[in-house]
């Protein structure tokens, strides 16, 4: 009878555990993949051979991977920089000044981040390729900037709209031009605001592999994102390949995880409409 | 005295250069190009002819075309569907049904897992367990209980895999925005609630369910835009096969293009996603106050 009772008040808890049970299993899986030989049966570091050397899967060749974690690095870093100086001063224009066409300027900006991006890729190809850029990483770097920063405008206005006018007044009473307050006053303030968009620019640039797989098509040139995505296309659904698969796989979602963990509490700041607490 | 002004009234446009520079180049006019490029037949041959509506024409004469609309709006239905269903579910159960808020905390965590991996690693997950040889995970187990042959997953059931897959890691979104809206709902309005002797039902039904009536909607909208257009893991776990039986509008396009190199079609294909991804925006302006958005601001130059 105890037991009745003690299972009614826990139902909710063994529903919970037994939902998350696949995620759990999955997260296992992948760790134990990694260091698993699908061909032997037994456990071993041979899928971890991409450290060390370069190997090839089904004929194709993969370099060693370090200098892709290099280009990884590189890329993400270009994509942020470029994304906050963009971003930043037209979150501020849409959200503290006045200017003929805004509120048709923010519709555009609202349809601009809802628009599917697969369908610009086909002329994106042929303007990449008219402009001699097919194969370079400058190419991808704006392409998926400028995929990424039209909402990334439109969460930072939130955070700038969040921001007390009242600062802003004091500010210019004090004899401030409208620039000084924004560097002086107006952004110390949002700083949360501005780290949320550097690390979604980031990861943004961490996890693209389309861009990559359709415009670089040198193998030493790729990002962990787009060598992963080689390493899968390539694999024709052996699973004696899932080993190494998931090894890389590994690889390349530990650091995200690290750095997942360390940041979210401030991207949870960011919400639908781009103010907080929504 | 003029050009003090001229200088005032360009300061905003100053601010807005980089990004209307960027947006023109890799935005506008790509979209132009597609709309020019769906007009002609530009394909492997690399010559382009106007040829006016013609791939248009093609379009409705395509016999690919109604199982590929039947597959897109199978999929965006049934995706939507249970996504918001299940992300309410969830929202629910740990945010009011699980007392513990730092247990109910704790299972948002597990769940925000599947959305924050990298879709590459989260669908090597699933081509594992439903490998089509008998080393994948499910064919060990039918095989296990006496089936002799291995099934190839992803040919028999692969739209209902890729639906499955997308409302696991989906479902986080809506869950964080619904329970963050349940956690805003005063625990005096249960107390009261609990004082006239409601149960957890009733206070679910006309309390809880009511206060996430524009959350819904939102999720509603903005996932069918998204699922419209979406493509990562359809594309990583079939590539739109077999035939088509997982191919979406959106990927038929990319398809067109990149596989079968008939830029042209592909175009097309693309400007009548884009119309749809459109509509479907005007919809959101419609039901959300969009004006309200756009705040004056209060230091006039």
């Amino acid at each position: 009878m105890n037991l009745w009772k003690f299972s009614k008040r826990n139902m909710i808890h063994f529903f919970m555990i037994l939902l998350m049970l696949p995620i759990v299993f999955m997260i296992i899986w992948l760790f134990v993949s990694s260091v698993y030989n699908y061909n032997s049966g037994r456990f071993s570091w041979v899928n971890w051979q991409f450290l060390t050397r370069s190997f090839e899967l089904e004929g194709i060749s993969f370099p060693i991977i370090w200098p892709i974690v290099m280009n990884t690095v590189v890329f993400g870093l270009l994509i942020t920089v470029i994304d906050l100086l963009v971003a930043i001063p037209a979150a501020y224009a849409f959200s503290r000044l006045n200017f003929f066409g805004k509120g048709f300027a923010l519709k555009f900006l609202f349809i601009m981040g809802s628009f599917p991006g697969i369908t610009l890729l086909i002329t994106s190809f042929f303007i990449m390729m008219y402009l001699g850029l097919l194969n370079t990483v400058f190419a991808v770097v704006v392409l998926s900037a400028a995929g990424m920063i039209p909402w990334h405008v439109y969460i930072l206005k939130g955070f700038f709209d969040e921001v007390s006018w009242d600062l802003e007044f004091s500010g210019m009473i004090d004899g401030c031009s409208r620039f000084k307050c924004l560097y002086q006053i107006i952004l110390p303030n949002m700083l949360s605001g501005i780290s949320a968009i550097a690390i979604y620019a980031f990861m943004g640039a961490y996890g693209e592999w389309l861009l990559i797989k359709l415009f670089i098509f040198d193998n030493t040139k790729l990002t962990l994102a787009g060598y992963l995505a080689k390493v899968i296309f390539t694999d024709d659904d052996k699973v004696t390949n899932i080993g190494l698969i998931t090894a890389i796989g590994l690889f390349y979602t530990i650091p995200i995880g690290i750095f997942y963990l360390f940041t979210q509490s401030t991207m949870m700041k960011v919400t639908i409409g781009g103010s907080k607490g929504v | 005295m003029n050009l003090a002004r001229l200088k005032k009234k360009s300061y905003p446009y100053l601010f807005l250069a980089p990004f209307a520079i960027l947006t023109l180049m890799f935005f506008v006019i790509p979209a132009l190009a597609t709309l020019w490029m769906a007009a002609t037949n530009l394909d492997r041959k690399m010559k382009a002819d106007f040829i006016g509506f013609g791939n248009f024409q093609r379009i409705f004469a395509d016999i690919n075309i109604l199982p590929i609309i039947k597959v897109t709006l199978i999929y965006v239905f049934f995706s939507l569907v249970l996504t918001v269903a299940f992300s309410l579910l969830l929202a629910i159960c740990t945010q009011y049904l699980v007392k513990n808020k730092k247990l109910g905390a704790l299972y948002r965590v597990i769940w925000l897992i599947p959305s924050t991996m990298p879709g590459l690693v989260y669908v090597v997950f699933w081509k594992y367990i439903f490998n089509p040889t008998p080393g994948g995970f499910a064919n060990k187990i039918v095989m296990y209980f006496g089936l002799e042959q291995p099934i190839s997953w992803f040919n028999d059931a692969g739209l209902l895999i890729i639906i499955i897959a997308g409302v696991i890691s989906g479902a986080s979104g809506g869950m964080i925005l619904f329970s963050a809206s349940i956690n805003s709902i005063p625990e005096d309005v249960y107390k009261a609630a609990r004082v006239d002797g409601a149960k957890d039902r009733s206070i679910i039904r006309d309390i809880i369910l009511p206060a996430l009536k524009w959350p819904i909607m939102y999720v509603t909208v903005t996932s069918t835009i998204g699922l419209f257009a979406s493509y990562n893991f359809i594309l990583l776990a079939t590539r739109g096969g077999p035939v088509v039986d997982t191919t979406t509008l959106a990927l038929y396009g990319y398809q067109q293009a990149f596989n079968r190199l008939e830029y042209g079609y592909g175009a097309a294909i693309s400007v009548i996603v884009v119309i749809i991804s459109l509509l479907l925006t005007l919809l959101l302006f419609r039901l959300f106050d969009f004006n309200k958005l756009i705040r004056p601001p209060r230091i006039e130059d």
